[in-house]
């Protein structure tokens, strides 16, 4: 008979067993132990820890970019009737169900603000409304208010929780009864899901990320972080599976097959990111305006020129060439190269986005910077540089994420009577 | 011989030979069928299908293939057959429709016709990306698309298999298997009992056609391709001779009726109007609605009596001034003005820049500067009020109209602007109002304003800042040695009346 479908193993370790727990307690002891490296490093930089929230924000950023690139398989896969991803989507809703972790983690930066701190973003500074300085800020500067800003930032937290939970508690629902018309349940929601999430997910990197530029615009920055945020997702979906069938779980029902449709999904967005990106460079390159160039100005010369080449060439160009071949995505060690690549350049991806904006001098001056003369001889620009600070409270936070997603791997780690697992056992690329 | 009942339908058959007569009995009757070209099974279920064409490839047939209505998946590792090169040539194909893209726009826009768009470089890498990414795709396209024919030996237009009845539902339901008899395993029961032993619902034989001529692409398709490639290369050779030759006759008229038209066009004759001309003007005694412009002060800046017409010294009744009016004539002379004029009115606008840094020498107006002593120059501040509307309304020298993008109340609203501009640039101590000026240091006797007189005081020279006051005590606070006696200059004008 044909492998159009196929049961599960009869050996199959599907149970999580001890696997989440021993998860959630090295995520957590790495979460810890960095953090308090970071705070000594914070506190000693004497800054009013001003580097260390900026590397706090960008970190945060990171793991809740990973889990809104999960829930996009999981939303996806439901609306369109999916089929190979069964096998790993359980993995995936995990990952989203890390997202409650995360947004308390935000609470780390949120609460600052709420506090009266200042330094993070430029917008909850008196500065901002120095009408002299900043006339062209004043009509943000309603929206951009720390109390509005904490507000928004609670209403994406429930939002996407209630997302995740809704799809993780179903599944695991019809693990129990087998009711296919759970599917169904999941796959009338999943149409407006996917609306709410995009919008959430767009306006949540206008307020996060694009707000440490208040002065610049650009209305493709949610669709150009979605993407990179999906590369990440993709990158850590694909790893975590394999680590999960490392401990012996899942040996046999995920394949070469659903690695390579892991790595296609990387690559897509691989593209799609760059695609994004360009599109947003190349209208404000063609435009010339001032107050959309001066936020490139300040990348493409100078200390940031050349993380901007590094982000072309290894978050796009290197990636892509090897990407587009079906073995890379196919033989593990190839696609295990390129999704740690892809996670690392994901990071510096966002680090690009927000650490230029460090320099206050940058984002005050706005459009100014265009005229401020060749802007590497110009020393009103400081060198924002590099801080161990940056890399030591990524990694807690990604300590936090392993934590978040361990604390979900419980029970089954395959929806075991979805209707569609049979299809998704036997899937094989053409 | 074989005989399949099948095969004597829907067959091709030698013209002129074959059984069209009744008694074909009495004419020697070719043979249905000529020699064995292969043997297809028929498989119920794609999964069936694989498992047929791995036994196939375990017997060791390599002349042999699978035919199904859909891809089957696993079917080309079943078969044992290599993976295609079809990604390798269209990663090529596609890079040099990259390579080819940017190669094209560097051609047309930076080496062949070198053309400035936006103000950016001929040739620049990122208005390239856009067309080098469209025409990667497309010939990536083209090559996945043409290849696969390619590949596949398509179109086949012509196949023994065709002769079987079977072999036409193969794009419907079938799932079948041919062998062919060139293979070296080839024997037909042997190869036939390992086919229905792996679970066919039916084997039969396929033969060649007996008549020769029906072993090749029929006659009528061939004559297809060459005529419709032929017919292919008209237009090109239409267009290579008509860049290639003289002609006096008119153009081609695809479409008549919408080259010529019923209608008459503006300033072409027409014959049965007695004066010959289609434009038929205005209808005596009448005047189209919005243009009757009577007031001459309002619409044209003359102040007329009954005896004279002068430009006009004031505004129009209709305005109020205000303002409001002058803010309102700032917004219009900072958009329709300030390009050339400047933002200040100096005659310093973005224009005049753009061509001084490209070497040339053009200066428009100076709108605020005042007369020497002599009173030569200062044209603006000289002119009447309905001068200066006239000069915005209708242009001066290589200035244009603006009448038809400013309102009539704007330009009044620009006139008024300028005034403002013209008093503020030439402003003394009496225009600040005596409050402020308490607040400032003494000035010099001659408070010394911003007048281009030769010998006047440093600070007065050809870019005095608007607010003159402010400078003009700071030099007389730190008088220079030996200009404590300072001539005083020409009065400024009176720049509104």
């Amino acid at each position: 008979m044909s492998a159009l479908t196929k049961t599960l193993h009869p050996d199959e370790k599907v149970k999580a067993g001890k696997l989440g727990g021993s998860m959630f307690k090295a995520g957590m002891g790495i979460a810890v132990v960095f953090m308090a490296i970071s705070i000594v490093f914070g506190a000693m930089a004497g800054d009013n820890f001003k580097r260390f929230l900026h590397a706090y924000v960008i970190g945060w950023a990171y793991i809740f970019s990973i889990c809104v690139g999960a829930m996009f398989l999981v939303i996806l896969h439901h609306l369109a009737r999916g089929r190979w991803a069964t096998a790993v989507r359980r993995v995936a809703e995990a990952m989203t169900m890390a997202l409650p972790m995360v947004f308390v983690a935000g609470l780390g930066f949120i609460i600052p603000i709420l506090a009266g701190y200042t330094d993070l973003y430029y917008w909850a500074h008196p500065d901002a409304h120095n009408h002299e300085l900043n006339h062209h800020l004043a009509h943000k500067l309603g929206w951009l208010s720390p109390a509005l800003f904490a507000v928004r930032y609670v209403i994406y937290g429930v939002v996407l929780t209630a997302i995740a939970r809704y799809f993780y508690k179903t599944s695991k629902q019809q693990d129990e009864s087998g009711d296919p018309k759970l599917s169904e349940n999941m796959r009338v929601v999943s149409g407006p899901a996917i609306i709410v999430y995009a919008l959430v997910v767009c306006m949540a990197a206008f307020d996060i990320l694009m707000s440490f530029a208040p002065k610049w615009y650009s209305t493709i920055y949610g669709v150009n972080f979605w993407g990179s945020a999906c590369v990440g997702g993709f990158a850590a979906l694909g790893l975590l599976v394999l680590g999960i069938q490392r401990s012996g779980r899942l040996v046999h029902s995920v394949t070469a097959d659903h690695y390579h449709d892991i790595g296609k999904w990387m690559f897509a967005f691989t593209f799609f990111w760059a695609y994004t990106a360009f599109s947003q460079f190349m209208l404000q390159w063609y435009g010339n305006m001032p107050e959309e160039t001066h936020w490139y100005k300040y990348r493409l010369f100078g200390e940031w020129q050349w993380v901007s080449i590094a982000m072309l060439v290894g978050f796009w160009a290197f990636p892509f060439v090897f990407l587009i071949s079906r073995w890379t995505k196919r033989i593990v060690p190839a696609l295990v190269f390129f999704s740690v690549w892809q996670l690392v350049f994901h990071w510096l991806d966002l680090y690009w986005n927000v650490m230029p904006s460090y320099d206050w001098t940058i984002v005050q001056h706005g459009e100014q910077v265009i005229n401020a003369g060749p802007l590497m001889g110009n020393t009103a620009y400081h060198h924002v540089g590099f801080s161990p600070v940056d890399v030591t409270v990524w990694i807690a936070l990604v300590g936090l994420l392993v934590a978040g997603i361990g604390r979900n791997l419980k029970g089954n780690l395959i929806p075991v009577k979805d209707p569609t697992l049979g299809l998704s056992l036997a899937h094989e690329n053409l | 011989m074989a005989h399949d009942e099948h095969d004597d339908q829907s067959l091709p058959r030698p013209s002129g030979r074959g059984s069209d007569t009744p008694d074909n009995n009495e004419v020697a009757p070719l043979p249905e069928n000529g020699a064995l070209y292969g043997v297809i099974a028929e498989y119920d279920t794609p999964g069936e299908l694989v498992e047929a064409a791995r036994k196939g490839r375990d017997a060791g047939y390599t002349e042999f293939d699978c035919f199904s209505p859909f891809p089957v998946h696993g079917i080309d590792e079943a078969m044992g057959i290599k993976r295609t090169i079809l990604p390798l040539i269209i990663f090529a194909v596609g890079f040099s429709g990259t390579l080819g893209g940017i190669l094209l726009q560097w051609w047309t826009n930076a080496y062949d016709w070198k053309w400035n768009i936006s103000g950016k470089p001929t040739w620049s890498i990122p208005a390239n990306v856009p067309i080098a990414f469209e025409t990667t795709i497309l010939l990536s396209v083209f090559a996945a698309f043409f290849g696969m024919w390619i590949l596949n030996k398509l179109p086949q237009v012509w196949h023994p298999y065709f002769r079987l009845e079977r072999f036409g539902r193969v794009t419907d339901d079938a799932f079948l298997l041919g062998i062919e008899a060139k293979d070296e395993q080839f024997d037909n029961e042997k190869t036939t009992k390992l086919l229905a032993d792996a679970g066919a619902i039916a084997v039969e034989n396929c033969y060649l056609d007996p008549d020769p001529a029906n072993k090749q692409m029929p006659k009528w398709i061939m004559a297809f391709i060459v005529a419709s490639t032929a017919f292919a290369f008209i237009p090109l050779a239409i267009a290579f001779k008509a860049r290639n030759s003289t002609s006096e006759d008119p153009h081609i008229h695809i479409f008549p009726d919408m080259d010529f038209q019923p209608k008459y066009k503006a300033d072409t004759a027409a014959d049965q109007f007695a004066d010959g001309r289609a434009n038929r003007g205005e209808i005596s005694g009448t005047i189209a609605r919005g243009s009757l412009n009577a007031d001459d002060e309002l619409y044209h800046g003359i102040a007329r009596s009954e005896t004279d017409a002068q430009w006009t010294q004031g505004f129009p009744r209709q305005l109020e001034i205000n303002e409001k009016l002058v803010r309102r004539g700032q917004n219009r002379f900072n958009i329709y003005c300030s390009p050339c004029h400047g933002y200040d009115g100096r005659g310093l606008g973005a224009v005049p820049q753009r061509v001084t840094a490209s070497g040339g020498s053009w200066l428009p107006a100076n709108l605020v500067a005042p007369p020497d002593e002599k009173g030569v120059g200062g044209r603006p501040i000289k002119m009447p009020n309905g001068q200066l509307f006239n000069t915005i309304s209708n242009g001066f020298s290589t200035m244009m109209g603006y009448a038809n993008q400013i309102t009539v109340a704007d330009r009044w609203a620009i006139v008024l602007y300028v005034r403002a501009l013209q008093r503020a640039y030439n402003a003394t101590d009496k225009d600040v109002p005596p409050e402020m000026m308490r607040n400032m240091p003494a000035p010099s006797a001659p408070a010394a304003p911003a007048a281009g007189s030769g010998a006047a005081p440093a600070a007065g020279s050809a870019a005095p800042a608007p607010g003159s006051g402010s400078a003009a005590p700071a030099s007389g606070s730190a008088p220079a040695p030996g200009s404590g006696a300072a001539p005083a200059p020409a009065a400024p004008t009176e720049p509104s009346k």
